[in-house]
């Protein structure tokens, strides 16, 4: 667990009383949480807790249907193309151009970025040579594998070195070297200028290793937020892993066990 | 496991492809804010509107030849130095290859589509075994042309038979089965080497040439709609001298060509070998070869259709993975550009979308032949130039709402960036522009070597220009608002075939109206004339921009 960094200078993000709905169907419902300075943030839930749900809106993919999100300071459902400029996105699932090479598909994201081409070839260079890129780039996106199309969207999310990076589920598809580098990258990117990271994950395990603070999400609703001392604290449980501790907070360690008896039965 | 089986798992499968047809979930489209049933029953009832504009255009040409083929059997004086009986068969021709045209225009539109999304290898984990699996693969693909297919199969004979009796209907048979085999065998074909050579290219100079010099040559089946219609009065004319030289050489050949092989038997069956007035024992000898070849190759095709449509509806092989460090550069552009650079980069390996920009362009290069091949002994410049940009400039502005679909690649990921939506419209009215200009360059260029009359020639490219960049705004505009209204991707032909259509007509009015502006002024002068065409079109794209940009747009 790092340690919690200082909480000055402007918010990276803010929502409050955000609300989510696909038709009558809520997604979430009236969340409020922040993103502080130099701060990992882990957004945990399990699926259709509404992680994602959260994520596109604050990226501008779904419109709220109540709540306001603020992306340092600003509105973004009023300053949407202000509030993207700051952002980096990875999105839960791999959907890119799949005609363009990895390549082009950068080049035109620095285009739209407004990115010098020294500044964006070096970087470039950067990510490709630690996320091992190599002649991909000049291979269509649609014949790589899911996780060179990971790391594409990670260099691309990088790439111009917004304050705030969004990574919807960032380590699916990576392999363990990718994994440990991508761990790297957010700690030190954190480190310096005020930036924050939101990263959705259901794996506890990533997430107590790399989050100052974890916000648990169940049903569109936020059941706990905290550092994971905190949230221990509150379930009143010593020594219990962030699994535990999200168990009990959704309260589903009865129906886990209650699962598990079943399977077994199912099973003789 | 039965057909019936086959039949079951498919209709589950068809579904899903028309949901994603249509809202393109996989290539990341948001869900819109209706019940997921209602989306399922949209998909589908989209589905069949389309099917249905297709065999609609389809039964339209079929009805339209059969009437040609009536008035002549009617009224002989019409083209009298065409015999009846070749006559009949150059319509015939013309509606068979038009019928392959459209069927295999369908099968490259979906083909992609079917690939896509992914619905065979969702299947696949499931426990069905390899014939069923193979049999759910065959009617998936059958699907994709069920209805334009049957229109081509019932109505061509019906229609023929209703025009020179039933027995010329029958004798129709042969000919609609093999055109419908040889399109469903192109789309798979096309749709297969577009997958390893075109789609699955690696980027750079080279190569993105070979993929456009491939898109030209892949186009050029389709562009023969095109090509057909505008060379009709030639290719009757050639008919007529063929007629009167009677059999020879060239007639064995033509009776030799698919698809007039097949497009000549109503005529035998009903005039006999002499209404052709070209037929000699070579040229029976000839026809019958051909047909035996043609016949041949269609068993042949059936036989390649139901042995490889499985394993050629899978994605591409993935690239092997190379550790060795990149040294690509980037150059980060202005964004419109970047937007225009980006869909030619993608219509480069998407041959839908390369259709869309080299169709009217082949059609202007070959306009532009056409007038350079054509004598006329007193040249007016000015008709000319009006011709060729009004030609240029419908072309380029029918096809300008289907550049939106490129946009909704990628959709989620292209909305989380800073990308305003007036830089979209800025890249997509920067293409159609290019293509105007390109174009109009081509036609006037090849007329150019024949009347050497530059600046009346720049003066009417420029004055229509403005009409072009509003028509463009026009269109692109209001499928934008449309599309975020429905909360719909507007990614290929089943989704909203008919809304694009339905744009291009005022994009369409925009731009002819200058020229007709002209047309009706050009009494008082040239240079007035001009004037006033360019000030109509100035007001069209005042009225393109505040569509595009002004209050309620996006």
């Amino acid at each position: 667990m790092a340690s919690l960094p200082p909480t000055n200078g402007s918010v990276p993000l803010s929502i409050e009383k955000l609300s989510v709905a696909y038709g009558e169907r809520p997604a979430v419902h009236e969340l409020s949480l922040a993103v502080r300075p130099g701060e990992i943030y882990g957004l945990l839930g399990s699926n259709g807790a509404g992680k994602t749900s959260t994520i596109k809106a604050i990226v501008g993919l779904v419109r709220p249907v109540g709540g306001e999100i603020r992306v340092f300071g600003l509105d973004a459902l009023r300053d949407g193309p202000a509030v993207k400029a700051r952002i980096g996105y990875v999105p839960e699932t791999s959907m890119l151009y799949e005609a363009l090479t990895p390549r082009e598909f950068l080049e035109f994201v620095a285009s739209v970025r407004k990115m010098d081409a020294e500044t964006a070839t070096r970087r470039l260079a950067s990510y490709s040579e630690a996320f091992r890129l190599g002649p991909e780039v000049e291979e269509p996106i649609a014949t790589l594998s899911n996780g060179t199309r990971q790391k594409v969207l990670i260099i691309a999310a990088l790439l111009h070195a917004p304050p705030l990076l969004v990574l919807d589920e960032p380590l699916n598809s990576l392999d363990p070297r990718s994994v440990r580098i991508m761990k790297d990258v957010l700690q030190r990117y954190v480190a310096t200028g005020g930036r924050g990271v939101l990263f959705s994950t259901h794996t506890m395990e990533v997430a107590e290793q790399l989050c100052h603070r974890v916000g648990i999400l169940d049903r569109g609703l936020l059941r706990g937020e905290g550092t994971i001392a905190a949230l221990r604290a509150r379930v009143a449980a010593g020594d219990a892993s962030l699994e535990e501790i999200f168990l009990k907070l959704t309260e589903e360690d009865v129906g886990v066990q209650a699962a598990v008896d079943t399977l077994g039965n199912a099973s003789v | 496991m039965s057909w019936r089986e086959a039949i079951r798992v498919s209709n589950v499968a068809f579904t899903e492809l028309s949901l994603q047809a249509v809202f393109a979930f996989r290539q990341g489209n948001v869900l819109p804010p209706d019940r997921s049933k209602n989306l399922v029953a949209r998909s589908r009832r989209r589905v069949v509107q389309s099917k249905f504009v297709i065999s609609a255009v389809l039964a339209l040409i079929t009805l339209g030849g059969a009437a040609f083929i009536r008035q002549k059997a009617l009224h002989p004086e019409i083209l009298s130095a065409v015999p009846n009986g070749l006559f009949q068969s150059a319509i015939l021709t013309g509606l068979l290859s038009l019928d392959i045209a459209l069927l295999w225009w369908t099968g490259v539109q979906m083909v992609p589509t079917l690939i896509s999304s992914g619905v065979l290898p969702a299947l696949e984990p499931l426990p069905l075994d390899a014939r069923t699996f193979h049999r759910v693969a065959t009617i998936l693909y059958l699907r994709l042309f069920d209805l334009p297919a049957l229109t081509v199969l019932v109505l061509t004979p019906v229609a023929v038979g209703l025009a020179l009796g039933p027995l010329a209907g029958l004798a129709m048979v042969p000919g609609a089965v093999v055109a419908v085999v040889f399109a469903l065998a192109l789309s798979l074909l096309t749709g297969r080497f577009f997958l390893r050579r075109v789609q699955g290219s690696r980027g750079g100079g080279g190569r993105t040439f070979v993929r456009w010099t491939y898109l030209v040559l892949w186009l050029v089946p389709a562009f023969a709609m095109f090509a057909f219609i505008t060379a009709a009065p030639a290719f009757f004319r050639a008919l007529s001298e063929m007629a009167v030289q009677g059999p020879s050489p060239t007639s064995a050949l033509l009776a030799a060509a698919f698809p007039f092989s097949f497009a000549v038997l109503p005529a035998i069956v009903t005039g006999g070998l002499q209404s052709t007035q070209v037929f000699s024992t070579g040229t029976e000898l000839a026809l019958v070869g051909a047909l035996a070849v043609y016949v041949a190759l269609a068993v042949w095709a059936v036989v390649w259709l139901a042995g490889s449509v499985r394993s050629l509806l899978f994605l591409p092989a993935q690239a092997a993975v190379d550790f060795s460090t990149s040294t690509a550069s980037l150059r980060p552009t202005g964004i419109a550009w970047a937007v225009l650079v980006k869909d030619i980069r993608i219509a480069s390996r998407t041959p839908g979308y390369a259709f869309l920009i080299l169709l009217p362009i082949l059609d202007a290069a070959a306009l532009g032949l056409l007038t350079y091949a054509t004598p006329t002994s007193n040249p007016v410049a000015a008709s000319l130039a009006l011709g060729a940009v009004t030609t240029a400039a419908l072309l380029a502005t029918f096809f300008g709402p289907a550049f939106f679909a490129i946009e909704v690649v990628a959709y989620s990921y292209g909305r989380s960036l800073p990308l305003s939506n007036r830089s979209i419209l800025l890249g997509k009215v920067a293409l159609i522009s290019l293509m105007y200009l390109v174009g109009a360059a081509l036609i006037l260029g090849l007329a150019l070597l024949r009347f050497f009359e530059p600046v009346t020639f720049a003066g009417f490219v420029l004055a229509e220009l403005p009409a072009v960049v509003g028509a463009a705004f026009l269109e692109l505009g209001l499928l934008f608002r449309w599309a975020r209204r429905r909360g719909l991707a507007i990614t290929n032909l089943y989704t909203g075939a008919w809304f694009a259509l339905a744009v291009s007509i005022p994009g369409l009015v925009m731009v002819g109206l200058p020229p007709l502006l002209f047309d009706l002024t050009q009494s008082m002068g040239v240079a007035l004339g001009l004037a006033i065409m360019g000030a109509a079109a100035g007001v069209g794209l005042g009225v393109g921009a505040a569509t595009a940009f002004g209050r309620g747009a996006s």
